[in-house]
This record gives structure tokens, sequence and C-alpha cells, in this order.
């Protein structure tokens, strides 16, 4: 196996060029804790590794409709930032069960998404909140919903001269709640055996107008379970309506076995953590409601 | 700026300005224990899930086996040679022999650098706290209830020190 | 225990300086400026003949200065724990996915990878044999050619199981599994050899039993023993994983071929795969009562899985069967041994040594027992404990097991077991609470009838300062600390004046392997017996200095004392005067573990008649929903006799019990076709910080009357053995559902 060269680009412009002219054999390296663990293991032998740690890609700010997160954004940072964990508390809640303190100081967010395991942790909230990513190349950038990119365990539509720069999430309206619950083995260091967000947002009149069901670990991707969602929409959310969303969401899950679990453990899971997740939701959204 | 094979990294280690040849097949824990002969900090895994490797990375406790040296370029790293000032133990360390917060010692180096970077940030930390700050690293002597007592030994004579005038503290 | 200056204080690990700095040299830290790297290359199969290995292009490599296999070993191709059947480096065949072939040194990592690479193999994959079940059938294909595929059959029987059976009110019989455990000691198998200039050739190794390395590795070198040498560094950690030997004749081996030292890592994935772990066991058991809960017989049959070769097994299986009765008066009993070889990963010592399994089968019949009968489980084992005095199933008479139910007690008490319905039972829809207990002996020494016995070498110099040599291995359970304050405490001096040498065979006599709990008892014993003779030295010199008689003195904290109070003379004027009048103040002394002769016969070979008693109390929360299981509480109390070191006690219970939880809950190693699937630390699941509840621990000081230094006994082991069990009978409290495989995960418990 040939030794990688190495480039440290201080500029994005320069990274997105030596990308556009290596293509497929330069990898992008962020935090790297997936990289070099794929490195290792043999699954990955890139020629170049185009490390963005010169480029200044880890600004978090908020505009009036939304908050924008550079990609190099750490896990560690996500926690620290009060604008995040105010308008989407489902992505530090996912960062506080990720793996462990060295992990979260070095692993980014744009790393998370672009490694883009079924078992992503923070793939769901950021899909619950409809976020949308900015890719960039030589060629200029691209914006599109987060929902578009993954097509596979360990794929996306990414084409080898783009950069994934900036994750973009609209600000929600008001009377929004969301939940995120990670199952694992233990309670830190584990890969989920599933995770899933659950985001409601209510109208004036309390029935649901977006639900957003997000699944992870049961399938090849992160998936939104469309048919439990449309279950709620337009709906109060009721106790019967929680059973009947939770019993569906797991229709539209084709887990697998491994050494954590097998499928069929998986899929039960998917309506207990379902209903956990959407009375946990609910109760939020009725705490909220009462301090109005 | 060109791709290179080899680059010359220069990092502060410990308060000490190193130059190292690296590639990226090194990480930074093998420039640590190979290049500079600092072999307090462990390899234990290879793979970011013991800790043993723990080290801080401009202030931050990383797993050194998961940063390639180049990537370590320019950074300060603190390692476990560097935790004692002027050849004083650290309170951390004096807490750790008195409450028996190791037995084989292993995974020492890169758990008192996790716990040092927790009391860098809360003087004050609570057990589910320390027990957060130590999720990752791995201790298969202890059962970890020796160390959350001497985080909490270490973290209070650190307050009374910085409450004292003119102890001669950092 | 009386007044003690050192003994049963807090008090510092001598190393432990070294360890909070990173100055503490672990075998990988060991540097020589012409070390090469050496590494193995294992076998990819579990089952295979080799028909083709040629390392002639890894030879020839730039940076390569040996490569070696079976044919280049000048001595015995085998590692020899009881039986010389697994081979250092494979001759025709490989038997389970870590069999070495061939082992390389090079100049650096990657290059020694490279030479692997190159290494020619070609494999015929044969069908493996990977149920026990199955290797044991008369017509089953054999692992090792020529050899049986049954490595023990032998069957333990007293009293008369048959009528006791017949004649009983209740019976349970369940069929119990357990897991293959791995070690997961921070450190890797380490070791690093050299050759010395006059052909000494000196190994470093991360082990426990550096006089059986020696032994192993003069044999595979074809050289006596006196050429050579083994030195233990600081140990990463061991739990009886290096106990057997593993990588060290091969990095002597290197070093022989390369006349450079070589040092050998095993990196984590290799050593999950390859080093020996905890035997996985299907036990039968049958245990019969009447019907107010008096024990009256026990019937098990013990399947173990040896892998390809022997390592520990008869040992394990034997201690396993040697506790399958429990710490209880049952008189009854009969216990079939049976180990099998299959082509799976190989097994050997693991903290407990059978007793872990043990435990789990006859404390869940107990509660099970308890449930059928309508016995609350404290009383049930209240009424069946042994005592002081009690002839056990094994005929070993119990010495101190006053110590038994006082641990039932107190460890009942402490979590107000008869209040334990108050406690909110469900806290939420799907959320249950429940209690549960377990209560266990492990017994100290290797067994009676095997050599075991430990020698010692003490000096004091001209300025009171001691060195004390012991070969006894310290992989952190803290015997050099022990050792270090029996050495202050008898002689009358300060911790601070003792230095102890670590485990080195050219400096410090036999001690033999750091494993059955052994080492307090019996290196502790040597320790004083070669303080008493300097003591003596000394006292003897005081009472000619001061005209007093010699019984009125007495040495403490480096002072002379005359009827308990200090007088002006110290140890350090006193070792000045006999080295200024030629009497030497240097001691080696022998201990035995001594075995009392004047009981009945004792029926059960090799048994241990020193126990560690132990009970500990489980509070678990179980979502019902997920199977998951919170240990909230663990109690644990320990009889361990007197407690030389609090520090050192309290870590081997906490570290034990965080072991046991990782055992019953989440650790196993899942093979399949004997292919281990998880080979790292990631998903071989260990609990971590946040997985271990605060742990409430209760030492029980009852001094050890027989052979324990100032009363203390071992305590490494109990803590690992009763946690499986106590957290099964909580989950059973919990949810009504009786588990009889380890690990009980999430899902074993959903489909339970």
């Amino acid at each position: 196996m040939q030794t990688p060269e190495y480039a440290a680009p201080a500029t994005l412009n320069d990274a997105l060029l030596l990308k556009k002219e290596r293509g497929a054999d330069a990898s992008v390296i962020a935090g790297g804790t997936d990289l070099i663990l794929r490195m290792r293991d043999n699954v990955l032998s890139p020629a170049l590794l185009i490390d963005l740690r010169a480029i200044p890609l880890a600004n978090i700010s908020l505009t009036d409709n939304a908050m924008h997160v550079g990609a190099y954004v750490t896990l560690a940072q996500l926690l620290a930032n009060d604008d995040i964990a105010e308008n989407f508390p489902a992505l530090p809640a996912a960062c506080r069960e990720f793996a462990g303190p060295p992990i979260r100081n070095r692993g980014t967010l744009g790393g998370n998404i672009v490694n883009a395991s079924p078992a992503a942790d923070l793939v769901p909230p950021l899909l619950a909140y409809d976020a949308s990513i900015v890719l960039a190349s030589s060629g200029g950038d691209r914006e599109m919903p987060l929902a578009e990119f993954f097509t596979g365990p360990g794929q996306t539509i990414m084409q080898p001269d783009e950069i994934l720069t900036e994750i973009r999430l609209p600000l929600m309206p008001p009377r929004t709640a969301a939940s995120f619950i990670k199952l694992g083995q233990r309670r830190s260091m584990a890969i989920s055996i599933v995770n899933l967000t659950i985001r409601l947002t209510l109208d004036a009149s309390s029935a649901v107008s977006e639900a957003r069901i997000v699944l992870g670990a049961v399938a090849p991707t992160p998936i939104r379970a469309y048919a439990a969602e449309r279950l709620l929409t337009g709906s109060e959310v009721s106790d019967e309506l929680i059973e009947q969303v939770a019993r569906n969401a797991e229709k539209e899950a084709t887990p697998i076995s491994d050494t954590r679990a097998s499928e069929a453990y998986r899929k039960n899971m998917i309506a207990v953590l379902v209903r956990r997740a959407l009375l946990a939701t609910r109760a939020e959204l009725q705490k909220n409601a009462s301090s109005d | 700026m060109r791709p290179v094979t080899e680059i010359n990294i220069q990092l502060t280690v410990n308060g000490e300005t190193e130059r190292v040849a690296a590639d990226t097949t090194q990480t930074l824990l093998h420039v640590l224990r190979e290049d500079l002969g600092l072999t307090g900090t462990k390899d234990g895994c290879a793979s970011g899930d013991c800790g043993a490797c723990v080290v801080l990375l401009d202030g931050q406790a990383v797993n050194s086996c998961m940063v390639l040296a180049p990537q370590a370029d320019g950074s300060q790293v603190t390692t476990i040679e560097g935790l004692a000032g002027n050849g004083d133990l650290h309170p951390l360390q004096r807490a750790f022999s008195e409450t028996w917060a190791f037995q084989c010692g292993f995974c020492t180096p890169g758990m008192l650098v996790s716990c040092h970077a927790l009391l860098e940030s809360n003087t004050n930390p609570s057990r589910e706290e320390i027990l957060t700050a130590i999720a990752g690293n791995f201790c298969r002597c202890t059962g970890y209830q020796g160390v959350v007592k001497a985080v909490m030994q270490a973290a209070a004579e650190l307050r009374a020190a910085s409450s004292t005038p003119g102890t001669g503290h950092d | 225990m009386t007044e003690s200056n050192v003994v049963g204080r807090w008090t510092s690990a001598p190393g432990a300086d070294e360890i909070v700095t990173g100055r503490a040299r672990y075998c990988p830290d060991i540097y020589f400026p012409d070390m090469l790297t050496g590494k193995l290359l294992y076998s990819p199969h579990a089952r295979a003949r080799i028909k083709k290995l040629d390392v002639s292009r890894a030879r020839k490599m730039s940076g390569v200065f040996a490569v070696i296999t079976h044919a280049d070993i000048p001595g015995e191709n085998s590692y020899l724990y009881a039986n010389p059947d697994q081979p250092l480096l494979a001759v025709d065949e490989v038997r389970y996915q870590g069999d070495a072939v061939a082992a390389v040194a090079a100049k650096d990592g990657s290059t020694a990878d490279a030479a692997l690479q190159a290494i020619e193999v070609e494999y015929e994959v044969l069908p493996g044999i990977f149920d026990p079940l199955e290797a044991m059938q008369i017509d089953a294909e054999q692992v090792l050619k020529g050899e049986d595929n049954v490595i023990m059959q032998q069957t333990y029987q007293t009293g008369d199981v048959e009528a006791a059976l017949a004649s009983a009110d209740v019976i349970v019989e369940n069929s119990y599994r357990t897991q293959w455990a791995e070690h997961a000691f921070l450190e890797t198998e380490s070791a690093v050899g050299r050759i010395d200039g006059d052909g000494l050739i000196t190994v470093y190794s991360s082990c426990q039993a550096p006089h059986r390395d020696r032994m192993q590795i003069a044999r595979a070198l074809a050289v006596p023993e006196s050429m050579v040498r083994v030195i233990t560094p600081y140990i990463g950690g061991a739990f009886g994983g290096k106990d057997e030997a593993h990588v060290q004749m091969h990095a002597a081996l290197l070093a022989h071929a390369t006349k450079r030292p070589v040092n050998l890592i095993r990196g984590r994935k290799e050593s999950i795969l390859t080093h020996v772990k905890r035997h996985p066991v299907i036990v039968d058991c049958v245990t019969a009562a009447t019907s107010d809960g008096q024990l009256l017989a026990v019937k098990a049959r013990v399947i173990a899985d040896a892998g390809p070769y022997t390592n520990a097994t008869h040992e394990v299986v034997n201690k396993l069967g040697e506790f399958i009765g429990g710490p209880y008066t049952v008189q009854n009993l009969e216990v079939q041994k049976i180990a099998v070889r299959t082509n799976n990963p190989i097994t050997g010592a693991f903290r407990g040594f059978g007793a872990p399994q043990a435990a789990f089968v006859y404390e869940s019949q107990m509660d099970d027992l308890a449930r059928k009968i309508g016995m609350d489980p404290l009383e049930i084992r209240l009424r069946n404990g042994v005592e002081t005095g009690t002839r056990m199933y094994t005929g070993v008479v119990v010495r101190e097991g006053t110590a038994m139910k006082a641990s039932l007690e107190k460890a009942a008490e402490i979590i107000n077991w008869k209040k334990r319905e108050r406690c909110e039972r469900q806290p939420d829809r799907h959320l249950r609470r429940g209690f549960g207990m377990a209560t266990i002996l492990k017994g100290c020494g290797l067994g009676r009838d095997l050599g075991d016995h430990a020698s010692v070498i003490l000096e004091m110099h001209r300025d009171g300062s001691v060195i004390l040599r012991s070969a006894a291995a310290d992989m952190g359970q803290g015997i050099v600390t022990v050792l270090a304050q029996l050495a202050a405490e008898r002689l009358g001096v300060e911790m601070s004046a003792i230095r102890v040498i670590r485990a080195d065979t050219s400096l410090s006599p036999d001690a033999g392997a750091s494993c059955a709990s052994r080492q307090t008892m019996v290196s502790g014993n040597a320790v004083l017996k070669a303080a008493d003779s300097i003591r003596d030295t000394l006292l003897t010199l005081a009472a000619g200095k001061t005209k007093i008689a010699k019984e009125r003195l007495s040495l403490v904290g480096g002072k002379l004392h005359v009827d308990g109070e200090a007088h002006g003379l110290s140890v350090r004027d006193l070792a000045e005067r006999a080295s200024a009048w030629g009497y030497p103040l240097h001691a080696e002394s022998l201990s035995h573990f001594d075995y009392p002769v004047d009981v009945p016969d004792v029926t059960y070979r090799y048994s241990q008649e020193v126990f560690q008693f132990c009970t500990q109390i489980a509070q678990v929360l179980v979502d019902c929903e997920t199977g998951q299981v919170t240990v909230e509480r663990l109690i644990a109390v320990h009889d361990v006799g007197n407690m030389i070191n609090p520090g050192g006690v309290y870590g081997q219970i906490e570290g034990g019990c965080a072991q046991g939880i990782g055992y019953a809950l989440t650790e196993e190693l899942i093979v399949k076709n004997g292919h281990t699937q998880n080979t790292s630390l990631e998903n071989y699941v260990i609990p971590l910080a946040l997985d271990i509840p605060e742990m409430e621990i209760e030492v029980l000081q009852i001094p050890e009357p027989f052979g324990a230094p100032l009363g203390a006994k071992g305590v490494a082991e109990a803590p690992i053995i009763p946690t499986a069990p106590a957290i099964r009978n909580a989950i059973l409290d919990a949810i009504d559902k009786p588990l009889y495989e380890l690990p009980m995960t999430a899902e074993r418990i959903l489909n339970a």
C-alpha cells in the first residue's frame, strides 16, 4: 500500500482545485475518526489526503431564518453552542451519546454525514430538522436537501470533485419539539443498534403540521418513515394515534442482523422507541405550551 | 502548496519545540512514543476505542492514535509527562496514587489527561460529570470508583489553592 | 489485629510515582538502539492443512532480518503449561484461527507487515469441528491427529446421590450455557527478547509466571535455564490471560536468530483472535432438596469447550467441579467433568478459573429452588450455608466458615433485603426493579498435592534500607505493595525504606505464578519468615547493646522500642552495628502453602482449602420493552481475612465486580465456524465508566487462622464470581424470567 500524500490547503479554493485534480484518488480528512479506521482496515486506500484543518470551515452562525454550521465543526463545539441547543436540541442530544469525549473533540458534523454510515447518529436529527447541505466544487456550489444525499451504506451522491462545506438548518416554527433516542449496548462508545429522531410541529389548533420520524441503523441509509409521518399530519397527537404510528413505523425499515443485534430485535425496537419518542415530544410540546 | 509524502512537522510538546519528519502512515501517538521517546502515552487498541493514548491537542483531550502526524503540525501537545510542573506532582497525580485510582497503570496516563482536561474547564465536577469525562477511557482493573474519588480530591485541592492568595500555583 | 504501623493502612504502591508520571516501563516501552520489530503470521482458517509454506521471498526482503518457521526452532516446538500439544509455529496443520505459522523480525513495523505479506502459505481448508457435543462422539473426526477429542472425562462422587434424588421433595433441573470471555487487559501480549554478550537470553515478558516462562523459553531454544533470564517490567493487566505463555518464546527465537533485540507486541485484534479465553461450558445440573429447603444432592454434567489445545483446561474444569455445590453443606454430590477439543478459540486461565461458571449454575439453581419451594432466597442460603467445621462435599473441612453467613447477612443488611418489597418496583410502565443475591466461595492456592511454594530474598543494608527480591509478578493486583508492607511491618521500618525489585529470574528465586489468589499468602509468608530472621539478628544486637532482655524489645517505624516506648536507637543504628560486626542482614526463605494433615480424607483432587467467601447483591432496573438492564446498586461483602493493603483490596473488589457486570450482561465472543466475529474493543462490549454503578463494598476482617500472613488471604478472584448470578437472580425477581445463558443480553432477556 502506497503511503498517501498529504496536503493541508490554506483556502477552500485550493482544496477544491486539488480535489478536482485528483478526484476519487483523494480523500478529504477532517477529524479523521472514521477515515483513519477505514484506512487502517484497508477499506480505503487514498493516494492523497486533503486536510481541511487550515480552512475556516467551523463557523456557526444564526441568520434570520437559518442556522449555518460549517462542516468542520466538531461535536464538542456543537455541544457548546447555545443557539444550537436552543433551536435544534435533538442535535446536541445525539452528540451527548456519541462515542466519548476524545472522539467528540475530533469528530466533525461533516465527517459523520460524509461517512454515510447507516447508523450515523447525527444524521437523523439533521433530517428531522429538514437540513440542507452545501457541496462545493471548483465549478460552483450546490445546495441540496440532506434527504437526497445518501444512496446506500457508505454511499452518497457526492461527486469526486466535491467537498461538503456547510450544513443549513432552517429555523423551526414555534410549537416545535424533537426527541432523540439511541439504543446501544452501553452508555458510551457504542454504535447504535437503533437510533431515531422525531420532530413534531403543531399548528394553532394543536394538530400536527409537520411530522418527521427519522430512523437510523435499520436500513441501508437513515430513513424517514413517511407513511407513519402521514398518519400524524393534520391530527392531534392522541394516545391511540401514537400506538398506530409506532406500529406503522417499522414497516418501512429493513434492518439486518449483525454482532450487535438481530434483524428481529431491531424491527421490534422501532415501535418501542417511536412510541417513547412521540410521548416525549408531545410532553415537551405541552410543557412549552403551558409556559408560553 | 503541493501534496507531499513526507512533511517536516513542528509541534510543541510539553512546552518544548520538536521537529519531526513524518508521513501519513504515522500517528501522533507514534511520533510521541517512537520519535520523541515519550513512552508514557500508551497504545491499547489503535482504533480509538480505549483512550490509553489520550493526550491534549491544543487543549483538548483526543485519541492520539486517531490523529495522523501531519495533522498535528503547529499544534500544542500535552502528554502525561507534561502534567507535573517543575518536578512536583500535579494534585491529580498525587490523588491517583493516594486513592488507588489505578492498579496496573496502563490506562492511567490517558485517564489522567482526560481528568486534567475536565478540571481545566470544570473546577467542581459532579460524579456524573467525571464519569462522562472518562467515558472514553477504558480501565479493566479498577471499576472507575478510585478515579472518581481522586478527581474529587484533586478538584477540592485545586479550588482551595486558587482561593488562597500567594500559594505559588499558576 | 494488633496495632500495626504499615499493614492495614492506606499506602501508595511503591511504583505509583512512576505510573502517574508515565515513567513506568511496560514491555512495549522498552527500547534498544538496534531493536527489531517482530510479528507473527497467523492462520486465517479454523482448520486447515498446510500444503506449502515458503518464506524465501520474505527472507530476501531488504530490512528483514529473520523469518522463522517450525523448522528453525532449535528445541521444542511447543508451549508447555500442562501438555505440550500447542505448537509455537504450526507444522502441517492449523487448528484454530490463531495458530502461528511463521515469525518475522524486521527493521520496523511496516517492513515486518510487508514480510508477512510476502510469506507464501497454501492451505487446504478442512471442515472444522465446532460443536463440543459433536466433537465428543465416538466417530467424530480428531481435532489433533492421533488424539482423542475428549481430553478430560472424570466423575467425582460423594455420598449417595441417587438415593438422595429419590427421596427429595423438590427437584430443580436446568441446562446452563456460558460464553467465551476475553480478558481485554489494556496492554496486549508483548515481550522483548535480546541476547547479551555472553549468550544470555534475556526476555522482558508481560507475564504472570516468570520462572515458568523461563522454562518454556529454555526448552524452545534448547539451552539450559541458566542461560535464560526473564524480567517482568510493569505489566498492563493480565487477569489470568498471561499465565499461559504467549509471545515470549517467539521473541526469544527471533532474538536468537538475528542476534539483535526484538520486540513482539500483538495488536488488539490479533490479541482477541489468538490468546486464551475463558472456557465456555454447558452444564446440566440437578439440585434436590426437601420441602423446607435443605439441600440433599447436586448432580451435574459439565462439558467444556477446550479449543484445540489443552492449556489449563484440566485445572479449570477441575476447579469448576470442585465448587459446583457452592458454599453449602450438601453431602451428596456427583459431577461429571468433560472437556473436548474443537477448532474454536483456545481457552485457559481467567480470573475465577472455572468458579464463575460454577457459581452461575449453583446460585441460579438456589433461586429457582427457592421459588419452587416458596422460600426467601436469603433464608434458603442461610439454611444450607457452611460454617466452621463443616465437612464439604469435597472432603475439605471449612476452618473459617463463619464468613460465609456473615457475608450473606451483612450484604442483606446493607441493601435492606427484608424491606426490599417497599422499594418502588415499577417506577414506570415498562420498567421493573429487582433484587438478587449470590454467595460464593473460591479457594486460595494451587490446590492440595500440587507444589505450591514461593521464595523471597530480603536484604537490609548498613543504612537500614532494604531490598526485597520477589519473583511474584505484579500485574496491577498489588502484590509488590503487599510484600513491601509485610517486610516494612515485620522489620519495623517505614514503607519508604523498602525497595522491591520486580520479578527477575536472575535476581529473584521462584515464587510460582501470580494466580489462584495465592501470592499474598505464599509469598507473604516467605517475606515474614525472611523478615523474622533479619529482625531477630537486629534485636539480638539491640539486646546486647542495651543490656535489655530481647523479649522487651521491638522495632517500630524505624526505631527500637522498649516495652512499647521509643528508645534512642534506630533500626539504622542497629543495621550499621550489624554491618560493622559482620552479621549479615540477609535472608532467603521458602514458604510452602501447607495443607492440614489432621483432617479426614480429602477426596477431591487438588482441592483448595483456604476460602474467600463473598456475597453480592444486585439491584437492577429492567426495561421490559428493550430488555436492557441497568445495575443500579451492587453490594459486595468480602471476607479477606485481614487487609494488608486496603487500596489494593477495594480496588480488586471494584474491578472484579466491573468485570462481573460485563460477564453477566454484554461480554461474549461471537464465534461462527471457528471465526471470531467481534475482534475489537468496540464490538466486544465491556461496560465503561457510565455503565458501572457506585459499588457498596464491605470488607469482613475475620483473620484467616491457617497459613495466612497476619491473617490475610487472597482476594483477587472472588469479586468476579457472584456478580453474574446476582444479576441473573435480580432479573428473575424483576420480571419473573429465569435465564440460563450468559451473557444476559437485551435480546436474550426479551426472548426468554
